[in-house]
């Protein structure tokens, strides 16, 4: 890959002033400082779902002397981003307080969205529940005991309509937890049925999708899989018939998030996360697209975490390494395709069930770490994480504490306050490497799908865990209230979300109703077209339109894509 | 002629589970490593319904048997599994735990629906594995 042109530096240390200083710190290490400490001068933090990248005890100009402005930095909002894709960044526009919402019935959900919305948050971020998620209908044998748990329960557009009731589609954006391309492809024209039944244009949505073939392949534990081929052409699916018909839309986020819960580095997450797009930024253009046109919406999702400078330094690497990428790789010629621009939901597995209320400092930490990285957008994880759903009070707190970040620390007021510390911009290009380097080696072993195929992913993850969870045990990654600083005084107890009853029963009852009054012949030759179309290898999008437009139901829809592609049996990720 | 070891004991079978759908399969596997370090046999089945795990532990002849929930179902599909294991007539033979993301309160009703053993977040791998041997010798002994 090209490293960059050839074009005048502008290097930020004067060579004297370099040299001098060395001369100095030479002086001061057998002068000034402790033995021990020279002994011990590289420290590696240990952390939940760290890196382990080791630190020095004091970062001067020697730790990065060749630091150039243009080539390194640039301004926030001129290449290559390292400060941020906007020049005004947060005075511009403020880092979207998008809070997930999801449990019970839609009903149910579409309250609790309505007071986010009344306290403050600016972005709907609606999550499914497990049966929804995994595709089968609420009246599934296999659904049994979890609707609506975890999550709120869709089984058609006749759900979507009650999720969303007294919701200006038209003014909101809405993200939309479809982790998986083949629940996109079943979710979102549901989504897209609704918006035309109350008469607004597609080209006025705005929101997102996951829409990652890592979600559905790599991180989850499922009874049926779809083969990673044919998961990953879902995915292209999905980004084309979005691009072309719903030109708000984010049609993927780039995950991230998810693969790093499960239990991952933060440099393995972005690699794969990255080998992705650019397997599908190929791929789109094979398919005749314009890359500018497609990377023009594509978004990421990470997960920041303890480590605090470990992850304001990885968000401000990933977005100069996606802009070479972008610019060198992909010739993008539009600002706005080169830019890596984010959502971020502090760390859950970060987050413990002995004393909760610290797990707020916990979350407080890694969301203003996200912050000063420069994220568009923030869900902020709650106390209660280890317990269950939020309850609206924890929820609420989530809230508070992202507007506290906006009002009353002054952070946001500056661009990139950390540019230029000895330390951030040595850990950036730290970062920067060791991303590249596992992104290479995923290139190496045949590129994102072929490293699900043969495991190499699935291996590499659950041998970090596996050894993550023998280091906490250990305690060699310290975790206050947990394997440190422990009390013998339990905490009082704090209140624990629980789920509304009968909500499975609802859905059953209306699931038969439904399946009663629609036309169901219009649902037979509907479902008929989508398995023709999976299996001719047209576009599967406008096909599930119809089929959400008949009053489909999900489960329907995903034995369409069992019946077209078969089964794909993972890599077991243990022995 | 062969000797045998009269020392030689049988290895603990666990089958482990993913109860219902859930997705979230970090903890189980992490386990099913630990249990396997600690020389018991494990038998992973993935997801599924309480049904098909009982027939699993029997068809495996399990000592024990542990279901995974992190997605709100251990209570709803708990129940069942207890219920179906007390038909069966496995619950004096066979160990039942459970583990997984529910509230401290929830562990409680588990151990009152039957569970033998309950692993909130947190619980080590020391803990489990001794937990687990204990509960065996206490049913077999």
């Amino acid at each position: 890959m090209e490293r960059g042109r050839q074009k005048e530096r502008t290097p930020l240390y004067d060579s004297d002033a370099l040299e001098k200083i060395k001369a100095h710190v030479e002086k001061w290490m057998r002068e000034t400082v402790r033995e021990q400490d020279r002994d011990e001068w590289v420290k590696t933090p240990r952390t939940v779902l760290g890196s382990d990248i080791p630190r020095e005890m004091l970062y001067t100009p020697l730790s990065n002397p060749g630091l150039d402005y243009f080539e390194d930095l640039g301004n926030s909002g001129e290449e290559p981003f390292s400060r941020g894709i906007h020049s005004n960044m947060y005075r511009g526009r403020e880092f979207t307080m998008r809070q997930l919402t999801g449990f019970g019935s839609p009903e149910d959900t579409n309250s609790r969205i309505k007071f986010m919305i009344d306290n403050g948050a600016t972005g709907l971020n609606v999550l499914f529940d497990i049966p929804t998620i995994q595709m089968y209908d609420s009246d599934d044998p296999f659904s049994m005991g979890q609707v609506g748990m975890s999550g709120v329960c869709v089984d058609s557009v006749e759900d979507m309509e009650l999720l969303f009731k007294d919701i200006p589609l038209d003014e909101v954006t809405v993200s939309i937890v479809t982790h998986y391309p083949s629940n996109t492809a079943i979710l979102f024209p549901m989504y897209l049925a609704l918006a035309e039944e109350r008469g607004i244009p597609w080209d006025k949505l705005r929101g997102s999708v996951q829409n990652d073939t890592t979600l559905e392949e790599i991180i989850r534990s499922g009874a049926e899989y779809t083969p990673p081929q044919d998961c990953f052409r879902i995915q292209c699916d999905n980004i084309e018939f979005i691009r072309k018909n719903v030109p708000g839309w984010n049609y993927i986020t780039l995950n991230g998030y998810n693969l790093r819960e499960f239990g991952t580095s933060a440099v393995t997450e972005m690699a794969v996360a990255i080998a992705n797009g650019i397997e599908t930024l190929d791929e789109m253009i094979s398919r005749g697209f314009d890359v500018d046109s497609v990377a023009d919406r594509m978004a990421f999702f990470w997960s920041p975490a303890s480590d605090f400078f470990e992850e304001v330094a990885r968000l401000r690497a990933v977005r100069r390494l996606w802009y070479k990428i972008m610019k060198y790789r992909f010739h993008a010629k539009s600002a706005r395709a080169m830019w890596m621009r984010c959502h971020a939901q502090t760390s859950g597995v970060s987050l413990i069930q002995q004393e909760p209320l610290n797990n707020i400092i916990r979350s407080s930490f890694h969301a203003l770490a996200a912050v000063l990285g420069g994220v568009q957008s923030l869900h902020v994880d709650s106390y209660d994480e280890a317990y269950s759903v939020p309850t609206e009070e924890a929820a609420l707190v989530s809230l508070r504490t992202q507007q506290i970040i906006q009002k009353e620390t002054g952070v946001t007021d500056v661009v990139d306050p950390l540019g230029g510390s000895f330390y951030v911009e040595a850990l950036t290009n730290e970062m920067e490497k060791r991303i590249l380097d596992e992104l290479d080696e995923i290139e190496t072993e045949g590129g994102y799908v072929a490293c699900i195929e043969s495991g190499l992913l699935h291996n590499k993850i659950s041998s970090y865990f596996s050894n993550q969870q023998r280091d906490i045990e250990k305690g060699d990654i310290p975790i206050v209230a947990y394997n440190t600083c422990k009390s013998e005084i339990e905490p009082p107890p704090i209140n624990v979300f629980k789920y509304p009853e009968g909500v499975e029963q609802m859905q059953k009852e209306r699931l038969q109703k439904l399946r009663l009054k629609r036309d169901n012949e219009k649902v037979g030759s509907a479902l008929e077209a989508l398995k023709d179309a999976c299996r001719t290898k047209k576009n599967i999008l406008p096909f599930s339109v119809d089929c959400a437009r008949a009053r489909c139901t999900e489960g329907e829809l995903f034995r369409v894509f069992k019946d077209s592609f078969g089964l794909w049996t993972p890599p077991a990720l243990w022995k | 002629m062969e000797e045998k070891n009269s020392l030689m004991v049988k290895k603990i079978k666990v089958i482990l589970s993913k109860l219902g759908l859930d997705v979230h399969n970090r903890g189980v596997i992490t386990v099913a490593k630990e249990l396997s370090n600690a020389g018991m046999e494990v038998v992973y089945i993935g997801n599924a319904l309480p049904g098909e795990i009982i027939s699993s532990a029997i068809q495996e002849d399990a000592d024990v048997v542990g279901v995974s929930s992190l997605g709100g179902a251990h209570l709803t599909l708990g129940k069942p599994l207890i219920e179906e294991a007390q038909k069966k007539g496995l619950r004096e033979e066979m160990v039942f735990i459970i583990g997984g993301v529910f509230a401290p309160d929830d562990g409680n009703s588990l151990y009152d629906m039957g569970f033998d053993g309950v692993f909130t977040p947190g619980a080590s791998s020391e803990d489990i594995v001794s937990s687990i041997k204990n509960l065996v010798a206490e049913k077999t002994g």
